[in-house]
């Protein structure tokens, strides 16, 4: 999955600058910078949720493009509908052969209440997970995380980060925005920064720690 | 199609578990309905008008042989305006300062004129301009019109007396002068006596000339009775108030009570439901190739139109009941259902459309219910403009799909021959869907940003 000359302007304002990136298999790219930077943006271009102002998304796979599974920063579920419901709902408009199998399926695996109660009525980390369990729905390739482990216990940071590593060993990738560099250290196997909208570097994980932009929250 | 579906159920869902939405919907129409009913009544309601008597008009007046309890007279004829007694000082400074719409001033004389029975006495009439004036000036001409109704019968009597004295003879007054009266049943038989003692053969026959004249003359006289009374009613106007439905069940009130109903429901329910997709953050995941941004703008019109089935069916349910209950005449309120199914369906679609221009544009649900408010307001506001009253208001009006609205609905409840209202008002309320929708749909970039 590549993007080639992306960027976002809002009025006068260019939230994110022409941005080139590759997301080849395997990959577990870190994506790091302070508030602002276009993160949040660049996340949402590549899952397809925001329109670019100027360039665009193509696939490696003749256009048919991965199956991409998005985690935004706030939960993105309908408040009145039980975790469940809101699975099967989304299930459904994803086309997912047996919904209420796959919602069962990661009700467990996420580990979330299924006692009719209301998405709104669940704590964060809660809503945090349902969050995640959408998009793991249509079994993506491309996982996009928006700071995902913010409002999870450490318990279920590391069901998160199991979850990715699972998403990469089969052949999938995974994107994730964090201001968290210990995260940074222990699960991204390559780092993009972004500063004020800009990319000023992509490189491996290695190469990033000697990188002056290493420093890039200093 | 499918995922339509699947988002209209859910907004459904959603919609079924608000208890406080919920509540809203069952009671805003009967509010409405309501509050439509008490507008029309007052709307209808007596002005207060001023009575100045310069005149001194005494409790009794007599009029020909006729007596007449002048406070009663008045009390009895003033169904259509509430008659205050004032001084003329009074009135004029409560009409300057508009506590009261118009004045009826009886002059000085009136009685005597009314007594004497030669020349017409005159009531003044005074009025602000333009407000309510056009109407006390109409409701005026009722009073007078009462008054008058109840004076001619008099004036009849008086004149029919005149005609008696001259039929029979007797002793007669007439403008303050007294006299004696032949009579033409005298009159006659003096004719016919001269006419048979006469010697001269032409004294006999110009008598018996005379005689003829004189009984075509009581024969005609005597006719005269029911051709005074006809001349002056040409027209009877007879009122069966029992013939139609009553003010709160009447075709308009029903008509606007819909149409009102749906203007407020369905605009404010369709702006916050497709605000409410990117309260919940949800208008991104949906717009990642899930749901086409037109398809989202179609479910929140679907959803407004069939809220507007189902609760514009219950009122036209209610009136029915009630119209049967009531055992009022006139109306068609089950043969016609389907057809106000139809209007209420496009109806609900148009105000929907509407409402999710709103939403797109206002972006989060609360900027959206109240932007909804304030657009719909003086949009249904235009939409009671009459015709030629305000050229631009008008227009404006029919801009907006309430005007249609109820239109649609008074032919397809109460119209004998509705199929051309129904037509035009149809292709109207279809095409403002079709606009507000594509203009929605351009306007959902917003809410993607």
């Amino acid at each position: 999955m590549s993007a080639r000359g992306v960027a976002r302007r809002y009025g006068r304002i260019a939230a994110l600058a022409p941005t080139n990136l590759d997301i080849r298999a395997g990959d577990a790219i870190a994506l790091i910078g302070p508030n602002g930077a276009g993160k949040s943006t660049l996340l949402s271009i590549l899952a397809g949720a925001l329109e670019p102002s100027t360039g665009s998304i193509s696939s490696g796979r003749n256009g048919a493009g991965p199956r991409v599974g998005w985690v935004p920063q706030s939960p993105a579920h309908y408040a009145r509908l039980s975790p469940r419901e809101n699975l099967e709902l989304f299930a459904r408009l994803e086309v997912v052969p047996d919904p209420s199998e796959r919602a069962e399926r990661l009700l467990r695996l996420l580990d979330l209440p299924d006692d009719g109660r209301l998405s709104a009525q669940l704590s964060a980390g809660n809503q945090q997970r349902l969050n995640l369990a959408i998009a793991l729905l249509a079994g993506p390739e491309v996982l996009l995380l928006d700071e995902p482990t913010a409002s999870l216990d450490p318990r279920q940071r590391r069901r998160l980060w199991e979850v990715a590593a699972d998403v990469r060993e089969r052949g999938g990738a995974v994107v994730f925005a964090t201001q968290n560099l210990e995260e940074v250290d222990r699960f991204a196997t390559r780092v993009v920064v972004l500063l004020d909208g800009a990319l000023v570097f992509d490189g491996s994980l290695e190469e990033f720690r000697r990188a002056p932009e290493a420093d890039v929250f200093a | 199609m499918t995922k339509i579906r699947l988002l209209l159920a859910k907004d459904l869902r959603t919609l079924l578990r608000s208890p406080v939405l919920l509540t809203a919907l069952v009671l805003y129409p009967i509010i409405f309905a309501a509050l439509v009913g008490l507008v029309f009544r007052y709307a209808n309601d007596r002005p207060r008008v001023a009575f100045v008597d310069l005149d001194h008009l005494p409790d009794t007046l007599t009029v020909g042989a006729q007596h007449f309890d002048v406070p009663r007279v008045i009390s009895e004829v003033q169904g259509s305006v509430e008659l205050v007694p004032l001084s003329e000082r009074e009135a004029d400074d409560q009409l300057a300062s508009g506590a009261i719409s118009a004045e009826i001033v009886v002059p000085r004389g009136f009685a005597s004129k009314l007594r004497g029975m030669v020349e017409s006495p005159r009531l003044i009439l005074k009025t602000a301009r333009g407000g309510l004036s056009g109407r006390v000036e109409q409701q005026t001409q009722a009073l007078v019109y009462a008054l008058n109704r109840r004076l001619q019968d008099a004036y009849i009597k008086a004149n029919l007396e005149y005609v008696k004295l001259i039929l029979q003879g007797g002793h007669g007054t007439f403008l303050g002068n007294d006299f004696d009266v032949v009579g033409l049943d005298r009159a006659a038989a003096m004719l016919d006596e001269i006419r048979r003692t006469s010697n001269d053969p032409t004294v006999a026959a110009r008598a018996g000339e005379l005689a003829t004249f004189v009984r075509q003359a009581r024969l005609a006289l005597g006719a005269s009775g029911d051709s005074l009374r006809a001349t002056a009613n040409p027209i009877e106007l007879q009122i069966d108030k029992n013939a139609g439905r009553t003010w709160l069940l009447s075709a308009q009130i029903q008509a606007y009570a819909l149409g009102l109903t749906l203007a407020f429901i369905c605009v404010l329910l369709a702006a916050a439901a497709l605000a409410a997709e990117r309260d919940e953050n949800v208008v991104g995941r949906l717009a990642r190739g899930l749901v086409r941004l037109r398809e989202l703008v179609a479910v929140k019109i679907a959803l407004a139109a069939l809220v507007a089935v189902a609760l514009g069916f219950t009122i036209a349910l209610l009136f029915g009941v009630l119209a049967e209950a009531a055992g009022v005449k006139g109306g068609e309120p089950w043969g016609r259902l389907p057809l106000l199914l139809v209007g209420l369906a496009v109806a609900g679609a148009a105000f929907g459309a509407f409402g999710t221009l709103v939403g797109a544009i206002s972006r989060e649900s609360r900027t959206a219910v109240l932007v909804g408010f304030l657009a719909a307001l003086p949009l249904v506001l235009l939409g009671l403009v009459p015709e030629g009253a305000a050229g631009a208001a008008w227009w404006a009006g029919r801009a907006f799909p309430f005007s249609h609205a109820v239109s649609f609905f008074q032919a397809a409840l109460y119209e004998g021959d509705p199929w051309g209202k129904l037509a035009r008002e149809g292709a109207w309320l279809l095409g403002l869907a079709l606009v507000f929708a594509a203009a929605a749909r351009a306007g959902m970039r917003r809410l993607l940003a």
